[in-house]
């Protein structure tokens, strides 16, 4: 499976909501995070790729659209009858006949569901409902578009553990659009940020990191003591109440946080932060300090 | 390498699933079952106070059943379908269902399906009030054949219509719109509304007679008996009517085809 996508452009109406200029391949296996703020052209991208807008370009693969699963931003189905209908009518399958069906429900813990209206699921319900038939599919690559999205931390959790656990070792591709950056970190191994419609970059995580913050990034309070403390060291683009220091070996790091030990200041270092990251990113692509709102 | 399933491209369970869905939408029963046969009962009591000879009334009475059978389809499909596809449509659920792998074509087929089922069981329902309350007269085998034949007919040119103009607004209040003008404008035009095709002005008889509906409201008393009937103008009403429906479908479809990578 591979998939190619060749200058590529998407309009609604005169607004240009997504313009690929360099081409972007997605290889078999990949698990790709896709990244960026709203509007940036995230969904937009996987509906061109699902052949679901219109767009001028070109976008290459052995896969027909009906190959690709895709979890949708927003999900609905017929009130009209019980989930198990609508299930079984789409899968093509009876519950009680099909073992790879059952097993999902119950990996899924959506037995009591079954016989509910999907009006009357949670938001939680609801998004394992559509995740189960996704699943089942068992597409070459498969599109999650904030598939936690408004769920309460602990749903989002336990949904993301129950992802990572089913996809771990399957040689599926996989795009996942997410503003939960740490889910980002567990399931994918490439990110393509984009920004109001454009590529930023694209490509394996780990060297889009060390591009942007270096071997690792430390991050604390933004307190003026420590923004003092900190001022001999490389500092990134962060959210405004941290200070993120980009470190370049393990010997800078020993110092940064030997400093920060000795001062009885909390830190947290990382070599995979995805929000870091993003912004700096971001700043390298305008050339300008980015500022968070 | 991924052992997908390939769904196959016609199945019970879509078909089934279809029909739970339509049944589901309380305009179909409204609008398809309880208003023809209410209104049935009432125009047959107001010929029975109006026609004291049995034999004339009996034979009033089943053109009147006939006639306004026509409004099933209409109310059922054309109005009941429109309703319930424009707000699956709204809410995404048509396009959910073909990237689930769910064939367009496939699709449209179980939903006519679905509805032409709905539709008989909807003249079960409406046949046996008429036979069993009002007592319209036996049919001839022949006319019962081009009764379902005609009804089912315009039955699947409801539903092109109703497709069409769901996929073409998509929003359920402008189709409901639409719809509801189209029904009683044909009802109207057909003569359904208590003024009959003779009385219309000549205006709206030139668009009556590009109507099935008015040859079933007017004629099919003479058919359902088995009397000669020159079936030429029905027919024409027929193909008129067939041939806009399967335009606009074509051209919706066209107009919302998925673009394939």
């Amino acid at each position: 499976m591979q998939l190619t996508i060749e200058n590529l452009t998407v309009k609604y109406g005169a607004d240009v909501a997504l313009q690929i200029t360099e081409p972007l391949t997605i290889c078999e296996g990949d698990r790709v995070g896709i990244i960026g703020s709203n509007g940036a052209g995230k969904s937009t991208l996987i509906k061109s790729i699902l052949g679901i807008v219109n767009y001028q370009g070109t976008i290459r693969t052995d896969l027909t659209p009906n190959r690709m699963a895709t979890h949708m931003q927003f999900n609905e189905y017929t009130d009209a009858m019980p989930c198990r209908y609508v299930m079984e009518a789409i899968l093509d399958t009876k519950v009680s006949k099909n073992p790879k069906l059952r097993e999902l429900i119950s990996y899924f813990e959506f037995e009591d569901c079954l016989r509910k209206k999907y009006n009357k699921l949670s938001g939680g319900q609801k998004q394992r409902f559509t995740i189960i038939m996704v699943m089942m599919q068992d597409a070459p690559l498969t599109f999650y578009d904030e598939v936690t999205s408004g769920l309460d931390f602990e749903t989002r959790q336990k949904l993301m553990e129950k992802l990572v656990n089913w996809y771990a070792g399957k040689t599926s591709s996989l795009c996942i659009v997410s503003h939960y950056y740490e889910e980002l970190e567990q399931m994918t191994n490439k990110i393509l940020i984009l920004d109001k419609g454009k590529v930023i970059d694209y490509g394996d995580k780990d060297r889009l990191f060390q591009k942007y913050c270096g071997r690792s990034v430390i991050v604390f309070d933004a307190s003026p003591q420590n923004q003092a403390l900190a001022k001999d060291f490389k500092k990134l683009a962060s959210p405004a109440h941290l200070t993120a220091v980009s470190v370049k070996d393990e010997a800078e790091e020993l110092a940064v946080t030997k400093l920060l030990l000795d001062n009885n200041i909390n830190f947290r270092r990382s070599n995979n932060d995805i929000e870091i990251m993003y912004s700096n990113a971001r700043n390298a692509y305008y050339g300008e300090e980015y500022s968070h709102e | 390498m991924n052992d997908q399933v390939q769904r196959k491209k016609f199945s019970l369970s879509l078909l089934l699933f279809e029909f739970r869905n339509i049944t589901g939408n309380p305009y179909v029963h409204i609008f398809g079952i309880g208003l023809p046969v209410l209104m049935s009962i009432i125009i047959s009591k107001m010929l029975a106070s109006q026609i004291p000879d049995a034999g004339i009334l009996s034979t009033e009475v089943t053109a009147a059943v006939l006639g306004i059978g026509a409004m099933i389809p209409l109310a059922m499909i054309l109005i009941g379908y429109a309703a319930t596809y424009s707000q699956e449509l709204e809410k995404g659920i048509p396009q959910r269902l073909e990237l689930f792998g769910i064939d367009p074509g496939m699709s449209i087929i179980s939903r006519i399906i679905a509805e032409l089922v709905l539709q008989v069981c909807a003249f079960i329902i409406y046949f046996a009030v008429a036979v069993l309350v009002l007592g319209i007269k036996a049919p001839t085998v022949q006319g019962v054949i081009w009764y379902i034949v005609c009804i089912g007919v315009l039955g699947i040119i409801s539903f092109g219509l109703a497709h069409a103009v769901s996929m073409i607004f998509k929003k359920f209040g402008i189709v409901y719109c639409i719809t509801m003008m189209l029904y009683f404008c044909i009802m109207i035009a057909s003569g359904m509304m208590g003024i009959s095709y003779d009385m219309l002005p000549s205006g709206i008889q030139a668009v009556s007679r590009l109507l099935p509906t008015t040859y079933i409201t007017r004629d099919f008393a003479d058919i359902w008996l088995g009397k000669g009937y020159n079936f030429m103008p029905m027919l024409q009403a027929y193909l008129f009517t067939g041939a806009l429906s399967g335009i606009l479908l074509l051209f919706s479809l066209k107009r919302n085809a998925r673009k394939a990578a």
